[in-house]
């Protein structure tokens, strides 16, 4: 009976249940909390539907995994910073601070690239920048209890002017090895069904599963959910836990994610620039949103957020395939939160 | 403004209860960097009468306060009732889209009807707008971060399509006036700004306004319950922001005359609320202190100007602006005032004042 | 009088001489509480009196200025909750204290999942959960989600928790106040149980009769000092209260006399100023008629849940009703929201004082003017000269302490907030005040008080409705009382000497057959 830190030794019998029940209780809670994420999906597999009836030819279909493929490719970044963004999320909080660390990242790596610097220090250094922001952040929240909001607006003015001291002006990226790094691919298929796997996709893929791990399978994971319960985490502190380090470590890794978002659009731009990334907060947020997490903490997954990036991605794609104006996408960006944002009120009034 | 000072107490307590007050720290940091600026640059805080319009330094900081001054106004009253108000910035392009589309196609844009006909054109969306964020945020109960959100996203699109994906430029010297004319010697955004001011100060505190603002911030149902018509008040507020903002917009680009739908504005939101953060306003809601945006507009304003003067490259702006709102935040922490205040504090931050009568 | 039992290895938790200090006030002064094992611990005291403190003391939420705590034997400091979990000490808070976005099972195994690997296992991790839900004979599914469980489930799967962490001392606080009959008696059961197995049980409550069903002893507090510890069985009831307020048994007695014979005034029967027809709210209230008189108080008796609120919210516009409708003065009208009832002079103080009363980040005086202000719209704003009588009149009518009107709502006591939410709904001058648990979780002086104010009222000409879970209470000051019970007005009775607290439990419990 002590902490259930051992197998229990209560015989199978012990439990009522039966596989009906069983399946009943899965029917149930799912009906609760993948009902945004559903949502989600079938936006997706609306937009797909609509995508592949309009531009399908006869050489070739728009769903494909070639469209996939570039989805990934062109939103590996965006992945990441959503991922991030969704830990952060579900304790209630916000982090408006990425997209200036974006910036940040992709100059300075550029820099040190110039200064001679070794790829594999480059790369870390790079996170590290992330990660010390999201820490700077997170120390700002828990020890001076200045709301996410602030906190995250005062980095962002930090990373930006910090972003802006470096170079004001574009600068390429020429390493070799990080070349190498950017070109290299898988390639499946054959002409116009050529399709690729590279390095971006693999770190986005690579982050996204540890995040599921961590958000579904530590308590550290359990933490969040719980701080996210609302009243500042207070149920969790008298559960007996301990949330201060735990609101901490959200944005520690939501810095860290922004990092890594840092190199893997330098990688996709091969370049670094102190104007990227304005407004790119604001695409991660809305990504998660579409993703099914509720803004006020506590509910959603992360998975939703994986979903909720193709959803973002794909509007651009079909924004471009008829041919509209860039600005379009602004429109429908916010045509997509809004209804989003009301289906998701309405399932949580009905629910109560 | 809820400081309350009785006299005959200990200076001692006077001076904690000074630097209690939310509004010490940013006042602070604006004298000194007035004084610094006067100090590096002996020009400064010269104002010259000239033509009979002032002109100098100190003048153009008052100037380029206005717009954050009209931005934070509307945001400060959002804020007290527990909102966020994302779109303004955005909201500033439409309005200016708007007007400066309706005069590219006058017939004579100087006309002073047609003038007013874009201004009215102008604040009407922004009406529109607030009025949106508040049937989301009043009626459909819906996050205003969220609300607000996608008006911000969308917004720059809408106005996008206004002005047909072009920079719409136009010549109307009265409407450019708005942004850089001069009334009785003052700068005509410094008037507008203080009048705006005036105005919502009269609205809000010579009425209940205001009281009724802090009480659905506090506690929304309760109020409801004692009678507060909380959510046409809150809907109410959230198109006074909405307005604020479109006005914002063309004073902000009139002087330019070029609507630029992807820049202007751009960010302004974020200036709002750091004005209302500095001026001492919690974002959580409740308690707001209007007087404070002033002080809060100014320090922002001299905050960009003191970065030209000090031969900094200008694009080092965020990083100032970063340590002056992480410096007054921090200082205006109550968790470090009460661990600088008491020597045993209860073990948690989490259990709050509040529960000590408990 | 205080019995102190001397022998240090009995007591699970000892705490000597605890006093703490907030900026201004000193919450607690040199307080002892000592708790044995197998015993159930009942610590009493009127609201303000420390209990809260204490026990945040003791679960590690406030630190202690001095004094000190041992636990088995072992001098401990807590920093954080976490350290008191850790030395066995658990809690059950009375708003409950879990993450309502989470299942059943995570809540209770939070922090102690089981893992397999780096893995959480949750297949075992339910299992484990699965084993203490039956220990406390919960059947429920470990996998649902706390919020759809009622709060009496939601208790016992905080009580589920502590059993998790193996605690030796199960701190209840105020853990009946939202529970029906039969949920309590469940949850008698179950502290029974766990008081047999030999954990330390500190209860804290604010029913008399519950303390002395459920404790063997009791400490008693008052304005943060130790008074004493008691055998219960050796404590009677007045002594108990005189311990509590600080008076003597006999002034008590005044008191409660005075109170009583306030009452015997009776209402000519009028036009009734408020009449319902089928008044009815979709899985809220069934439809039910009522007419209200002036000068008359008219209880709501019936247990929580019954539907007493959700009909008092139907009669002041804080709920719209779906059926019925709504006659003022023998008008029909219609009650849309709150302001239109409270400009009928339709005043409503509701059940919770914290969610649903206060406002707390304004004084006291603007706390008082809010309904008035309301009432008057935001343009008209009351004249300073006029708002300031109103406050000055309330807070010495309602002996409001502290006696500053500048004071923050927060920093006030229940019982305190509550006169002052009083005095709001006072101010407007209504004709119909619906007082909804007036007296919940308040100290036994503000107790009479505010029940003596009520007969006033009512004898001045005005119409109270008055709902309270103590049916002595609404017995004793109600001139009619309205029965009700599964969210049905099921009898109206007139309340004559031979009305008596048994006879309406009777017709809660006879209609109950009937319906069955």
């Amino acid at each position: 009976m002590s902490t259930g830190q051992l197998v229990p030794t209560a015989p199978p019998g012990a439990s009522p249940r039966t596989p009906v029940a069983r399946a009943r209780g899965l029917v149930g809670s799912f009906d609760r909390r993948f009902l945004p994420v559903l949502g989600t999906l079938l936006t997706l597999a609306l937009m797909l539907g609509v995508g592949q009836s309009r531009y399908s030819t006869d050489r070739a279909d728009f769903v494909s995994m070639k469209l996939l493929s570039n989805l990934l490719v062109d939103n590996s970044y965006l992945l990441v910073l959503a991922i991030g963004m969704t830990f952060v999320i579900l304790t209630g909080g916000i982090d408006l601070s990425v997209g200036a660390v974006v910036a940040l990242v992709g100059l300075v790596s550029a820099k040190l690239f110039t200064a001679g610097l070794p790829l594999p220090a480059v790369l870390v250094v790079g996170v590290l920048i992330g990660t010390t922001c999201g820490l700077l952040i997170g120390v700002m929240v828990q020890a001076f209890d200045i709301q996410p909001f602030i906190a995250s607006l005062a980095v962002m003015f930090l990373a930006r002017g910090l972003a802006n001291v470096v170079s004001t002006n574009s600068l390429a990226i020429d390493d070799p090895g990080f070349s190498a790094l950017a070109a290299w691919s898988l390639k499946f298929g054959e002409g116009r069904g050529l399709w690729r796997i590279n390095a971006s996709m693999l770190i986005a893929l690579g982050v996204l599963l540890v995040a599921v791990y961590v958000l579904h399978y530590t308590r550290f994971g359990r933490t969040v959910y719980g701080i996210g319960a609302g009243d500042r985490g207070a149920a969790v502190t008298l559960m007996g836990l301990r949330p201060a380090r735990t609101r901490v470590w959200v944005y520690v890794i939501s810095g860290t994610c922004a990092g890594i978002a840092g190199i893997l659009f330098a990688l996709y731009t091969k370049s670094g620039f102190n104007l990227t990334g304005i407004g790119m907060e604001l695409d991660a947020i809305a990504a998660v949103v579409i993703g099914g997490t509720l803004l006020s903490g506590g509910v959603g997954f992360v998975l939703g957020t994986g979903a909720g990036v193709l959803v973002y991605g794909l509007i651009q794609v079909l924004i471009a395939r008829e041919g509209l104006d860039s600005w379009w996408t602004r429109v429908f960006i916010g045509g997509v939160l809004l209804a989003f944002v009301v289906l998701q009120r309405l399932i949580t009034v009905r629910r109560r | 403004m809820s400081t309350t000072t009785t006299p005959g107490r200990r200076p001692g307590a006077l001076l904690r209860e000074v630097t209690q007050h939310g509004l010490v720290w940013p006042a602070l940091a604006l004298v000194l960097l007035l004084l610094a600026c006067g100090a590096k640059s002996p020009g400064f805080l010269d104002v010259a009468l000239r033509d009979g319009h002032l002109y100098g330094q100190l003048v153009d900081l008052f100037r380029n306060s206005a717009t954050p001054l009209l931005l934070a106004l509307g945001m400060c009253l959002v804020i007290a009732t527990g909102g966020i108000d994302l779109s303004v910035g955005a909201v500033m392009a439409m309005s200016l889209a708007v007007s400066l589309t309706y005069l590219d196609g006058a017939a004579d844009p100087s006309s002073p009807l047609t003038v007013a006909t874009a201004l009215v054109l102008g604040l009407g969306l922004g009406v529109l707008a607030g009025a949106f964020n508040g049937v989301m945020v009043a009626g459909l109960g819906i996050q205003p971060f969220i609300a607000t959100m996608i008006l911000m996203v969308a917004g720059r699109g809408i106005a996008m399509l206004i002005t047909e994906g072009q920079i719409t430029t136009v010549t109307s010297p009265p409407f450019k006036s708005l942004g850089s004319g001069f009334v009785l010697g003052i700068p005509t955004p410094v008037v507008i700004a203080a009048a705006v001011f005036v105005l919502v100060v009269l609205a809000v505190r010579r009425t209940a306004l205001g009281m009724f603002l802090e009480a659905i911030g506090t506690n929304g149902e309760a109020s409801r319950l004692a009678g507060v018509k909380a959510s046409s008040t809150t809907w109410t507020v959230y198109v006074i922001a909405g307005v604020l903002a479109g006005l914002a917009g063309i004073v902000y680009g009139a002087p330019t005359m070029a609507a630029d739908a992807n820049n202007i504005g751009l960010l302004k939101e974020l200036d709002a609320i750091m004005v209302v953060v500095l001026g001492g306003t919690r974002l959580d809601g409740g308690r707001f202190h209007l007087g404070g945006l002033v002080v809060g507009a100014l320090l922002l304003s001299a905050l960009e100007r003191a970065v030209i003067i000090f031969e900094l490259p200008s694009q080092t702006t965020p990083l100032f602006k970063a340590v002056v709102l992480i410096a007054v935040c921090v200082a205006a922490s109550p968790s470090l005032r009460s661990r600088l205040r008491t020597p045993r504090p209860p073990a948690r931050s989490a259990a709050r004042p509040a529960e000590v009568a408990a | 009088m205080s019995e102190r039992n001397g022998r240090a290895d009995d007591a699970v938790v000892r705490m000597t001489g605890i006093t703490i200090t907030f900026p201004g006030v000193k919450a607690l002064d040199g307080v002892d509480l000592v708790l044995r094992p197998g015993e159930v611990h009942a610590l009493m005291g009127e609201n303000g009196a420390g209990k809260s403190t204490l026990i945040k003391a003791l679960t590690g939420v406030y630190r202690v200025d001095s004094g000190g705590i041992t636990v088995a034997g072992q001098e401990l400091r807590f920093d954080d909750p976490s350290q008191a979990q850790a030395a066995g000490i658990s809690t059950v808070y009375q708003e409950v204290n879990l993450c309502a976005n989470l299942t059943v099972a995570e809540n209770v195994m939070l922090g102690h999942e089981v893992r397999r690997g780096p893995f959480v296992d949750w297949r075992a991790t339910r299992r484990e959960a699965r084993r203490f839900l039956d220990r406390l004979n919960l059947a429920i599914d470990p996998r649902s989600q706390l919020s759809s469980h009622s709060i009496a489930v939601q208790q016992l799967c905080a009580i589920a928790r502590a059993l998790v962490v193996d605690a030796k001392v199960l701190i209840l606080d105020e853990p009946t106040s939202s529970l029906d009959k039969a949920e309590v008696a469940e949850l008698f059961r179950v502290i029974r149980t766990l008081r047999d197995e030999g954990v330390a049980i500190l209860f804290v409550s604010h029913f008399l009769e519950q303390v002395y069903a459920l404790s063997d002893r009791m400490t008693v507090l008052r304005n943060g000092r130790f008074v004493g510890e008691f055998r219960t069985d050796e404590l009677p009831r007045r002594e108990l209260i005189a311990h509590m307020i600080g008076r003597s048994g006999e002034a008590l007695a005044g008191i409660e006399e005075q109170a009583r014979t306030a009452v015997t005034v009776h209402s000519p029967r009028e036009t009734p100023l408020l009449t319902g027809v089928g008044l009815g709210k979709d899985g809220s209230v069934e439809p039910f008629d009522l007419d209200l008189y002036p000068g008359e108080i008219v209880g709501f008796a019936g247990l929580l849940g019954s539907g007493r609120t959700e009909a008092a919210r139907l009669l002041t516009g804080a709920d719209r009703p779906d059926h019925g409708t709504v006659s003022w003065q023998g008008r029909p009208t219609r009650l849309s929201t709150p302001l239109a009832a409270l400009r009928r002079g339709i005043a409503l103080s509701t059940e919770d004082r914290k969610k649903e009363g206060i406002i707390g980040d304004l004084t006291v005086r603007e706390n008082i003017a809010l309904a008035l202000q309301a009432s008057r719209g935001a343009w008209r704003r009351i004249p300073k000269r006029e708002l300031d009588e109103i406050v000055q009149k309330y807070m010495v009518a309602l002996n409001i302490n502290p006696p500053n009107p500048n004071a923050l709502i927060r920093n006030l006591s229940g019982g305190n907030q509550q006169k002052v939410l009083l005095a709001r709904w006072l101010a407007t001058s209504p004709r119909l005040l619906v007082l909804d648990e007036p007296t919940r979780g308040i100290d036994i002086g503000a107790k009479t008080e505010i029940q003596r104010l009520v007969t006033e009222l009512a004898a001045d000409g005005m119409s109270v409705v008055f709902i309270s879970s103590e049916l002595e209470e609404v017995l004793r000051i109600s001139q009619r009382v309205v029965v009700m019970r599964d969210r049905q007005k099921i009898a109206e009775i007139t309340n004559d000497e031979t009305v008596t607290s048994e006879t309406v439990l009777e017709t809660i419990a006879s209609s109950g057959e009937s319906a069955a």
